[in-house]
């Protein structure tokens, strides 16, 4: 994160640029630059981790914020955890399932501009079961990207779920309900 | 010396004995923490500990089965029909099946949480019960509801032991010394 700091998010910049690209553009995944991190509890300590982002499309409308899209899969068969019994308790049939359901994805619903970025509404399927969620965004030029090149974005998705609304209720003993979730996703402008 | 004769313990029975008797105190008292305490990643390296003492324990009991085979133990001091004596068998018998049956129902219970069962953190140990919530309460239920059964005879079992010290038939002595 320390990188994200040290760049400038850009919605202002973004707004201004509105007159140049008042068409909605479509954004590609860099999946190599690209990963989720998760979060939750465990008694005293914490679980961490990251699953790999399998596909992002995003159309993203400067002119008209709310008029963007993000629809992103993340693949859950292939996430990593901070111990190696959280990994496999995670994946498996108590927890995400991912025998049966390797990928969790979100859809959004709406895009709402909101301080320095915006609130993405939208709908996250995790274990097969669909639930209203809602990430806040930032989104940054990419470093080493001249002001106004807005053809490599960095966008930042932050947000929680309740694993329990989804049937994920293993360890809920040890585990706590909330997973946090920090989405890094390093997007392409399509051509 | 070290096998068993018709009125002595030999030196294998007796290490067999204690080192089973040390690591089934420590498994009682390690399962009761494990279910008592607050997981995290500090003291999450008890289950595998518990699990790997466990498995010990269960090679301990088949060890003595087969080394009684070999060299079979002595026969119970005074008279086989006195009650001490028939309660003891019964004790001893049911001992043995709970001995076999608790490791069993915990290994099959930590096989169907879907997790590795790793020996000495090193080795993964096959899983015994397939994985699934079904199997995971039913042995889990069973190495809880065995291992408090366990408890009670080995209270009756310790009792006697003592009994028999304090009377001085010799008992306690020739497993302790042979
Ligand atoms: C002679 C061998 C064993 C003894 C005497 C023993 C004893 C115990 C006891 C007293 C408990 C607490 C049960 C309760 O109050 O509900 C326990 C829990 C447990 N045992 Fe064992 N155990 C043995 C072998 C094993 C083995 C071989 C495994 C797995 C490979 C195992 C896995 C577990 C686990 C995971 C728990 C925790 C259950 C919970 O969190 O509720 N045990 N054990």
């Amino acid at each position: 994160m320390t990188l994200l700091k040290k760049l400038t998010p850009i919605l202002g910049l973004l707004l201004m640029a509105q007159t140049a690209l008042a068409a909605p553009q479509r954004y590609h995944l860099q999946t190599d630059l690209s990963s989720v991190g998760f979060e939750t509890d465990f008694g005293p300590d914490k679980i961490t981790g990251t699953m790999p982002i399998r596909t992002a499309d995003l159309t993203l409308d400067f002119a008209h914020v709310a008029a963007s899209k993000v629809t992103v899969t993340l693949d859950a068969a292939g996430s990593q955890a901070s111990f190696p019994f959280a990994a496999q308790a995670m994946r498996g049939p108590k927890v995400l399932n991912t025998a049966e359901f390797p990928e969790i994805s979100f859809v959004s619903t709406s895009v709402v501009p909101q301080d320095q970025g915006a609130t993405v509404a939208g709908n996250i399927t995790i274990r097969g079961v669909t639930q209203p969620a809602s990430f806040h965004a930032e989104i940054w030029r990419q470093q080493g990207t001249v002001a106004g090149d807005l053809s490599h974005l960095t966008i930042r998705l932050t947000g929680a779920v309740l694993r329990s609304q989804f049937g994920a209720v293993g360890w809920s003993d040890m585990v706590g309900d909330e997973v946090r979730l920090d989405i890094l996703a390093r997007i392409e402008r399509a051509n | 010396m070290l096998r068993n004769d018709a009125t002595h313990f030999g030196l294998v029975s007796r290490l067999i004995h204690w080192a089973m008797a040390a690591l089934i105190l420590s498994l009682l008292v390690l399962g009761t923490q494990l279910k008592t305490m607050q997981p995290g990643l500090a003291n999450l390296w008890l289950y595998g500990l518990h699990k790997s003492l466990g498995l010990t324990a269960l090679v301990l009991v088949a060890v003595r089965l087969v080394w009684h085979r070999i060299s079979p133990p002595p026969a119970p001091i005074g008279p086989p029909r006195a009650w001490e004596n028939r309660l003891a068998k019964a004790v001893h018998r049911l001992t043995y099946a709970l001995l076999i049956l608790i490791p069993l129902a915990g290994w099959a219970y930590a096989s169907a949480t879907g997790l590795d069962i790793l020996f000495a953190n090193r080795w993964v140990i096959p899983p015994i019960a397939p994985v699934s919530e079904a199997w995971e309460n039913a042995a889990h239920l069973a190495h809880s509801v065995l291992t408090k059964i366990l408890m009670g005879v080995l209270a009756l079992h310790v009792l006697g032991a003592l009994r028999r010290g304090i009377e001085g038939d010799g008992t306690l002595d020739r497993m302790i010394g042979g």
